[in-house]
Parts: structure tokens; C-alpha cells; sequence
């Protein structure tokens, strides 16, 4: 029925009923549910009860209008659904498929068929999709019918941008008022915020928090929330604070080193496959308990790599990791140049030997450039130049 | 040892550390005490299994007369700085050297092809063989660079006699010189006469008994001539050994270019020469037939100079089936990369030129990957820079 956008309400399940953070929170939610409802739903709501029967009673311009935009955008979403509908059936019939059978996947499929396209864009290719998917949600209203918009900050034209910078300062209330408490208790624990896995939301992410448009107004809704990191009792109000933290990508992927398995000959191992560099593609297999033989498409690496710089590629996470004679390692390669193949299978074994060592030792390798995936692939030539950026030489005759 | 540690040795040695280094003294001290991976038997004669995976110097004495058929570029440089040059004894050649010793004579020449990976230590192997035949006092027919004969060789001439064969007149004056000062000794002592009478043209006449020496000389001496007393060289030498005055060691590194489609010369009918058109490559496949004895026949095979067969390092591969037909039979020999023992052997040998220092045990695993045991490319990675 109703859609919310906001995501901060996610934190929620997190916050334990009772503490402080608690009934603040609390209190964002029920001013949430009053104030943003997004979804074309809501308007049909006020559409069928209200303008009906309202009609007698005082009815602001803004919602008059309002109702007309809605009602015209209603109208042609639902000529665009029919001529949706009419256009699958036909294509049904077309592909000799039940139409009570045909989804979306099979009409991309159709589409695909019966108009092919050599277009470089995917977006520029023929389409044809659901209107909802086509054309943009309007945004739906957000005052009631006599004009009264639901939020209390409506008028600062950016409403939850400034709730949330005084969300920030009530925080900073409560814990002034709870420190006080403390003091005069005396019995002062303190527990200092760690903070160190994580980092401020950019700007594009804040956006999407709040639901609104901001540029400049992000540096100092984050310096006002750094104030309140700073607060002794910090702490106690992480919850909040780590809405608007992204944990860092180290610490994500942490939990994600495959364990090691065992062959038949109880050798542990890690295949790696879709190693990738430039045009090169592979896959790795590192095994333990060996003794540095490394192996490429059946040849010794030595003799597949005749230049010193492949050699020393692939040898370098082996070397970093002091594992030189401790793993023995096959890979197979295709496409590409030695170079691109040996930067594959450098990232192969680097991306494997994470199960070989220590928590530590990942975070070195890391630092070293190892763990990192080089995505970059040759651009494509464009027509009407040389190459790829570079234009033909000018001449004036 | 790492790059770093490399680079370091580099500037090291790049900056004054060349001029002042101990270079002289360490020549000295190692007269004295020789370290234990060197062997004294300098006499290839009397290597055995007992002194496998050591290094033995070349007298200094005969080090330019068994040498005088050039070097790769790379030993060059080397003889030049260590001032000797040091061969490792290795499996193949007390191999090859016990069959030398033990080969009935009186039977047809026996024939050895030498294979194994690109830089695994081939040619190396034949100079040991040819320190071998001249302290054994056989005349050694030693063919080394074959394959500038056939690329960029220095002068083309077509045959006076027969219009299809090409000549390379300076190149075989060069081959000829070398070959008399290799064998001066042997060839004095043996004093071979010619077998017939060679008559070219009107100013080179050789009467029937007249020297050996004397037909080298004049070959020398007379360019345009050259060719033709090869191929009456090989003729005498033949002969001579048939009858037992000489004992002929030939010894042709890169054999099978002989048997290769690639040249860069063109014949008299402006197209691409084969190999097979020129007089040279008909003397050396007539000194390695099955058709005298009192001689030994041992040549390597490689994958560096025949460019249309790459795939294998295998003989039957790349001599061709024409190749394989003209040697059989023969004993084929691999030589392989070095084993552990040789690998740190070698590495001894590099800290105790000074050529890599403060070496660490995971730099000796690093070289070990980045070699992969291959004599060359270890060579490489540790070589002056």
C-alpha cells in the first residue's frame, strides 16, 4: 500500500526499546509517517473520498490543481497500461506463445527478435516496457486538502535536510542532560565511539537519505554531526550517528575469504575463476603444501613468459607473501597479451593466497595494490577519428 | 633478493665501487685457495663423475687458441671481467666424454645430436668437448655461428663452377683462418699430404703429396678460392682419418639451420636462397656422412635459429625429416636445465665473482621461479650490467 523511501528507518531494528536514542527515534518515525508518502496509490486515495465529497467544503488552489495534474497523469498512465497490455497480446500471437504465459522476459525476447539492433548503447536499442518502468513516479502530495502541508518544515523548502540537522542538535541535548545526570551521580564510564571502520556518507548517498536535493548544505550537516561525535557520551547515540556512516569496503569484504578445500590427495586448494586484465581471461588454481611450480595452459611459466617483467608479475604476490615455495600454482589463460594474461594471473593468485594467510597480512596485501581488480579495458575506436580519443590531423586544405 | 636490492647493486655498481673494486685480488687469492666449487682437474681428459656440478678453469695458456672461434656475446663480456673462462662440468658432457674416450675408432664415425631447451646450455657443452679434442690432439672442424652465413653474411659470390651454388668468399676466408689456428699444432705434426691433384683456374695448382698447410694457406690467402679448398679440406680430411694419419673431432653447433628454409640471400634467380644452395652447407654435410671413420661426429640442434620450427626443441623435429635421414643414426643427448645441485653451484659461483651480494635465502627461491632453473636466464638475471 504505501511505499516508504526513507531507509533510515532500516536503523530502527537496531535501536533497543527503552535507551535515548529510542524514544528520539521514535518520534522521527511518527513525524516520517505523517509527512512523506510517495506513491500514485495516496493521491487515488484523496481522489475518490476526498474531491467527491469535498466539494462543498474549502478547498486550497494548490490541492485543486494538484488533483487535476493527478488525475491527467492517472489517465495517460492508464492509456499507455492498455496499449501495454494490447501490444504483449499481439506480440504473443506474433511469437505463437499463450498470452496468459507471456512475461516481461519473454516480450524482451520478442523484442530482441523481431527488432535487431547493432546500436552500441543498450539504452538506445528498441525497448518495451511496462509504462510504469517508462515514465517517472510523480511526486505525491504533500500537504492535506485544505492546503496544510503535513510536514512541520515545509516552508524551509528543504524539510528533512533541517530535521535532521535539529535531530542532530536534540541529541546533543539529551546527552548534555545525561552527562550532567552522570557527573552528579559520580559514577563516570566512559565508553569512547569507535569509528574507525567506517567513514561519512557522500553527498549522492545523503541525498538519498533525506529524499532531496543538496550541494553545500552536506559539509555542514557533516561538521554539525562531527560536533556531536566529539561528545564524551557519544556512544551512547552510535545508532544515530552511524546512519549517515558507510562501513568501509575492508571491512565488508572481510567475511567473504572462501574457505580452503581439500583434494583427493588432501592438498588444500582454491580455485579462482574470472580473473581479468585487459583483454585476458582465466582462471587460477593455487595449491598447498607445494613446492613453487607454477604452470601456464600446461607450460612451464618460465617458458610461457619469455620477458623478465610477466615473470616477475606473476611471482610478486608469491614473493610478498612469502609463499614462494610453499603453493604450487596452475593457471589457464586466454585473449589478450602477455602482459594483460600475467597482470590475470597475478590477481588470480593474490586473490587465492588470501586463504593461505593471516587477517593481517590481507590488509597488506591490500595496501600493496594486490587484492585490487584492474577494471580498465581497451576504449573502442570512435568513428570520424584516429583512435579512440585522438583526432585525425588537421588540415586546412 | 629483490628488485630493490638489485637496483641498489646497480647504482653500487654503476658508481665508483668498478673502479676501486677487488677485482685484481680476488684473481690472486683464488690461485691460492681455490674454493670448493672449483675442481684443479683443468684437463677435460681426466673429468669424471667425481667432479660433477664443479666449475674448471681453461688454462689461460690455450684459452685464446681454443677460443678463437668467437664466443656469444654475452661470454664475452664475461670472459672479460672474471679474466677466465670457467665451464661447469655436467652430466651430458662426462657423458659424451666417456663415449669419446671409449668409441672403437676403426668403425665408422659415430654421431651425436645434442637437443634441449633454448639457453639450457648446448653450446657451452661443446666448448667443453672442444677443450676435449684439443688436449687429445684431434683436428677439430668447429662450425659455431652457421647462422650469420645465412642472414647477413659478408660477401655473396656465385660459383664459377656450378651457377646455382652461392659462395660466401670472406666468410669461409674467416672460417678457414680459424680453423688453422685452432688445429696449427695437430696439422704440423701430422704433416697430411694431399690425397690428388686440385687445379682451379690458372693460378692455383696443387700437385698430388703437396702439404695440407699449404692448401690452407693459400685459401687464406686467396679469397676467391676459398670455397673451393673447403670442400677439398673436408675431402682430405676425410681421407687422411680413413687411413689413420689424423683423428677428426667435427663439432656444429646449430646443425640444423643447415636443414632450414630461412635465408636472406637470394639466388642468382633473385629469389630467396635454401640453405641447401650454398657451398658451405654441401662441405658440412659432407664431413658429417656415415662414409669414413677414425672420427667423431657431435652437433646441437635449436630452436633459436630456425624460425619456421619453434614448436618442439625435439631433433626428429627440428632437423626434418631430410635432416634426420642424412645423420641417422645417431645418439640423441637432452640437455636439461640445471638441477639443485647445479643451480646453487652457480649461484656460488656468481657471489664469488661478486656479481650478486648479500644474496637472502628468498632471493635464492625469487631467482629460482624467475629462472626456472634454465642456465641462460639465470645467467641473465645475474649477469654485469
Amino acid at each position: 500500500m504505501v511505499v516508504l523511501v526513507f531507509s533510515q528507518l532500516i536503523a530502527f531494528k537496531h535501536v533497543k526499546p527503552g535507551g535515548c536514542t529510542y524514544n528520539l527515534l521514535m518520534r522521527i518515525n511518527n513525524n516520517l509517517n505523517n509527512g512523506c508518502l510517495y506513491s500514485t496509490e495516496v493521491s487515488k486515495k484523496i481522489d475518490a473520498n476526498d474531491l467527491d465529497a469535498n466539494e462543498n467544503t474549502k478547498m486550497s488552489k494548490a490541492m485543486k490543481a494538484y488533483l487535476e495534474r493527478a488525475k491527467a497523469y492517472d489517465d495517460f498512465i492508464k492509456t499507455e497500461e492498455n496499449n501495454y497490455n494490447l501490444g504483449k497480446l499481439h506480440l504473443s500471437n506474433m511469437m505463437g506463445v499463450k498470452s496468459t504465459n507471456f512475461t516481461q522476459i519473454d516480450v524482451d525476447k520478442a523484442i530482441r527478435y523481431l527488432f535487431p539492433s547493432g546500436l552500441y548503447d543498450k539504452k538506445a536499442r528498441p525497448i518495451m516496457k511496462h509504462p510504469k518502468d517508462i515514465f517517472p513516479v510523480k511526486k505525491a502530495a504533500q500537504f492535506d486538502s485544505t492546503g496544510r502541508p503535513y510536514h512541520s518544515m515545509f516552508y524551509t523548502t528543504k524539510p528533512h535536510y533541517y530535521k535532521a540537522l535539529y535531530d542532530v542538535v536534540e541529541c546533543m541535548h539529551l546527552l548534555d542532560a545525561t552527562e550532567d545526570k552522570l557527573i552528579k551521580n559520580d559514577n563516570h564510564i566512559l565508553v569512547p565511539i569507535d569509528l574507525s571502520n567506517s567513514q561519512w556518507v557522500n553527498q549522492e548517498n545523503l541525498e538519498g537519505l533525506l529524499v532531496e536535493k543538496i550541494s553545500t548544505e552536506q559539509e555542514y550537516f557533516i561538521s554539525s554531526i562531527e560536533k556531536l561525535c566529539q561528545h564524551p557520551l557519544a556512544n551512547d547515540v552510535k545508532d544515530f550517528i552511524m546512519i549517515y556512516r558507510k562501513l568501509k569496503q575492508s571491512v565488508m569484504q572481510n567475511s567473504t575469504i572462501p574457505e580452503l578445500m581439500y583434494d583427493s590427495n588432501n592438498r588444500p586448494y582454491i580455485l579462482v575463476t574470472d580473473c581479468m586484465r585487459k583483454n585476458a581471461r582465466g582462471e587460477v588454481l593455487v595449491i598447498g603444501q607445494g613446492s613453487g611450480k607454477i604452470t601456464v595452459n600446461g607450460l612451464p611459466m618460465v617458458n610461457y613468459f619469455k620477458n623478465l617483467q610477466e615473470r616477475e608479475q606473476i611471482i610478486f604476490p608469491l614473493h610478498f607473501t612469502d609463499m614462494m615455495d610453499r603453493v604450487d600454482v596452475e593457471a589457464r589463460i586466454t585473449g589478450g597479451g602477455p602482459s594483460g594474461q600475467s597482470g590475470a594471473i597475478r590477481w588470480g593468485i593474490a586473490w587465492a593466497l588470501r586463504s593461505f594467510v593471516d587477517l593481517n597480512m590481507i590488509q597488506k596485501m591490500k595496501v600493496a595494490g594486490l587484492i585490487t581488480r584492474d577494471w580498465r579495458i581497451r576504449e573502442r575506436k570512435k568513428p570520424g577519428q584516429e583512435g579512440a580519443r585522438r583526432k585525425f590531423t588537421w588540415k586546412k586544405r | 633478493m629483490n628488485l630493490f636490492n638489485r637496483f641498489i647493486l646497480r647504482i653500487k655498481k654503476s658508481t665508483n665501487l668498478r673502479n676501486t673494486s677487488s677485482f685484481a685480488e680476488t684473481m690472486e687469492l683464488s690461485d691460492e685457495i681455490l674454493p670448493s666449487i672449483y675442481t684443479r682437474e683443468t684437463d677435460p681428459v681426466y673429468h669424471n663423475e667425481s667432479h660433477l656440478n664443479k666449475l674448471y678453469n681453461i688454462p689461460s695458456k690455450d684459452c685464446a687458441t681454443i677460443l678463437s672461434h668467437g664466443l656469444m656475446n654475452q661470454y664475452k663480456i664475461q670472459l672479460k671481467i672474471f679474466n677466465e673462462m670457467s665451464i661447469l662440468i655436467r652430466k651430458p658432457s662426462i657423458e659424451l666424454l666417456s663415449y669419446l674416450s671409449k668409441s672403437d675408432y676403426a668403425k665408422p664415425v659415430n654421431k651425436y645430436v645434442i637437443y634441449g631447451e633454448c639457453g639450457s646450455g648446448k653450446s657451452t657443452l661443446l666448448y667443453h668437448l672442444l677443450h676435449y679434442g684439443y688436449n687429445t690432439n684431434k683436428i677439430i672442424v668447429y662450425v659455431n655461428h652457421a647462422q650469420y652465413w645465412f642472414t647477413k653474411p659478408k660477401e655473396i659470390k656465385y660459383s664459377e663452377i656450378e651457377r646455382n651454388i652461392i659462395d660466401l668468399p670472406i666468410d669461409t676466408r674467416i672460417w678457414l683462418d680459424k680453423f688453422k689456428l685452432l688445429n696449427n699444432h695437430i696439422l704440423c705434426q701430422a704433416n697430411i699430404k694431399l690425397s690428388k691433384s686440385y687445379k682451379w683456374g690458372t693460378g692455383a695448382n696443387f700437385p698430388k703429396d703437396s702439404s695440407l698447410i699449404d692448401l690452407i694457406n693459400f685459401g687464406i690467402d686467396q679469397t676467391r678460392y676459398a670455397s673451393e679448398i673447403v670442400a677439398a679440406l673436408v675431402n682430405e680430411l676425410k681421407q687422411a682419418s680413413r687411413i689413420g694419419l689424423c683423428n677428426v673431432l667435427v663439432l656444429i653447433d646449430n646443425y640444423n639451420i643447415f636443414f632450414s628454409h630461412y635465408t636472406q640471400i637470394k639466388n642468382s634467380l633473385k629469389k630467396f636462397a635454401l640453405t641447401s644452395e650454398f657451398s658451405l652447407t654441401q662441405n658440412f654435410l659432407e664431413i658429417t656422412k656415415s662414409d669414413w671413420c677414425n672420427g667423431q661426429i657431435i652437433v646441437t640442434v635449436d630452436t633459436a635459429v630456425n624460425k619456421d620450427r619453434q614448436e618442439s626443441h625435439l631433433p626428429r623435429y627440428l632437423l626434418t625429416k631430410e635432416g634426420f635421414e642424412h645423420l641417422d643414426p645417431f645418439l640423441p643427448i637432452n640437455v636439461e636445465n640445471y638441477s639443485e645441485d647445479e643451480f646453487y653451484t652457480m649461484i656460488d659461483y656468481y657471489k664469488h665473482k661478486k656479481l650478486i651480494r648479500s644474496l637472502t635465502s628468498n632471493g635464492e627461491k625469487e631467482l629460482k621461479l624467475l629462472s626456472g632453473y634454465n642456465p641462460y636466464k639465470l645467467m641473465d638475471l645475474c649477469k654485469h650490467l
